[in-house]
């Protein structure tokens, strides 16, 4: 899959690195068992710090999506819940629209149960 | 090569052929009516035949070979080969017409088959160095669109199951084979399972340092291509009856990592030589390879 990150923007190097498995995972270019590429490498390709790379991993991890193991690197979660990932990436957009249109917590809620049929 | 190139390699092809037919008018009348024709060792000739029919027969070779010059694909390989054939055919006419009745040892007269298969080293450098494959078709991907801000890098794992499961399949043959059989085979051990560690999983890394196979089970790259050396890169499909098979295939200007028929990257170096590998999604890694080697 293709990892692609730009250092001029505003979002964090490593919530980019960390988008860009999300959408290989969603698109199905990443499945379940597939090994990312270890962290050096990846930082070294990318240019990038190493530590940079790892949090990234990290927060996939803490999202339950790969599984981070000594020695065997980086891997898809067998269990990889792909039809939650796109809700989660539905919400990410929603939120971050949200944000920008200055909504606190209540309106957003308020909007999410609004949407319901 | 050029077409003047290699209309004069056609010319040396067809060369021999004259030298063969000139000489045997030119000595006609003190040629013996049969010629030594093969040799053992160091003595005199063992075997002897008619001079005339040996003399069609090596004229039959030569035109055979400057026919077929005409017919096979213009690659300075076979061109080549021609030249080796007909070369050959004259300096065993030559060697043969030129031994001496009475004492008929060979002696320095081994030398004309020597230059003569020499020769397709003739017609090799005048055909000229092979054009960098075939010609380039125009670029069916764009390249991806990087903004001088971004990095990008691409990678994939291509796995080979029906070459994994013939490589297991192999060795445990062998290893039986060897365990039960009198032949000590265990030394060809090595080739299946060697063949199944390094492209049963390959790993194929594209980015700003170029082209990289790596060997997935081992973690050991076998295949680096640097890219200063890539000129550009596109998708096709690949037939692995063109590229020479299945496996890490490597035919004269060409090489390819070939494990399925399919989809493959291919990539146009700067020394005119093609590199195949089959994938299943190529655009994205020949955009990528666009944009990098235009940046």
């Amino acid at each position: 899959m293709l990892f692609r990150v730009d250092v001029a923007a505003a979002e964090p190097l490593a919530d980019q690195i960390a988008a860009q498995v999300r959408g290989g995972v969603l698109r199905g270019e990443l499945m379940p068992g597939e090994r990312l590429p270890a962290a050096r490498e990846l930082a070294d390709v990318l240019d990038v710090n190493l530590h940079t790379v790892l949090r990234a991993y990290a927060k996939l991890r803490d999202e339950e999506l790969i599984e981070l193991r000594r020695g065997r690197g980086a891997v898809v979660r067998g269990d990889a819940d792909v039809a939650r990932l796109r809700l989660l990436d539905l919400a990410r957009q929603f939120v971050g629209e949200a944000r920008r249109q200055g909504l606190g917590n209540a309106e957003m809620l308020a909007i999410v149960r609004e949407a319901q049929p | 090569m050029t077409r003047s190139r290699i209309w004069a390699a056609l010319i040396l092809i067809w060369l021999p052929l004259a030298v063969t037919a000139f000489t045997w008018a030119a000595w006609s009348d003190r040629l013996p009516d049969r010629l030594p024709t093969h040799w053992s060792g160091t003595g005199p000739a063992d075997g002897f035949s008619d001079a005339t029919g040996f003399a069609v027969a090596i004229l039959a070779v030569g035109v055979a070979a400057g026919v077929a010059a005409l017919f096979v694909p213009r690659t300075r390989y076979l061109l080549a080969a021609c030249g080796a054939v007909a070369g050959g055919a004259a300096g065993v006419w030559l060697a043969a017409a030129s031994t001496d009745p009475v004492d008929t040892r060979l002696g320095w007269r081994f030398l004309w088959l020597v230059a003569g298969i020499g020769w397709a080293a003739v017609v090799a450098v005048v055909a000229g160095p092979q054009p960098g494959g075939h010609t380039p078709p125009p670029v069916t991907v764009t390249p991806l669109d990087l903004s001088p801000t971004e990095r990008a890098a691409w990678s994939t794992t291509q796995r080979a199951p029906l070459l994994l499961t013939i490589s297991v399949i192999a060795a445990l043959v062998i290893a039986v084979v060897a365990a039960a059989g009198p032949v000590e085979i265990w030394p060809v051990l090595a080739v299946p399972v060697l063949t199944g560690l390094v492209f049963g999983r390959v790993r194929v890394t594209v980015d700003r340092r170029g082209v990289r196979l790596v060997a997935g089970l081992l973690d050991i790259p076998f295949k680096t291509v640097p890219l200063k050396d890539i000129v550009r890169a596109d998708a096709t499909e690949i037939n692995p009856l063109e590229w020479g098979g299945w496996g890490y295939r490597i035919t004269p200007g060409r090489s390819a990592l070939v494990l399925r028929k399919g989809p493959g990257l291919v990539l146009y170096l700067t020394n005119g030589h093609l590199l195949a590998i089959t994938m299943d999604d190529p655009r994205t890694p020949a955009a990528l390879l666009g944009a990098l080697v235009s940046g």
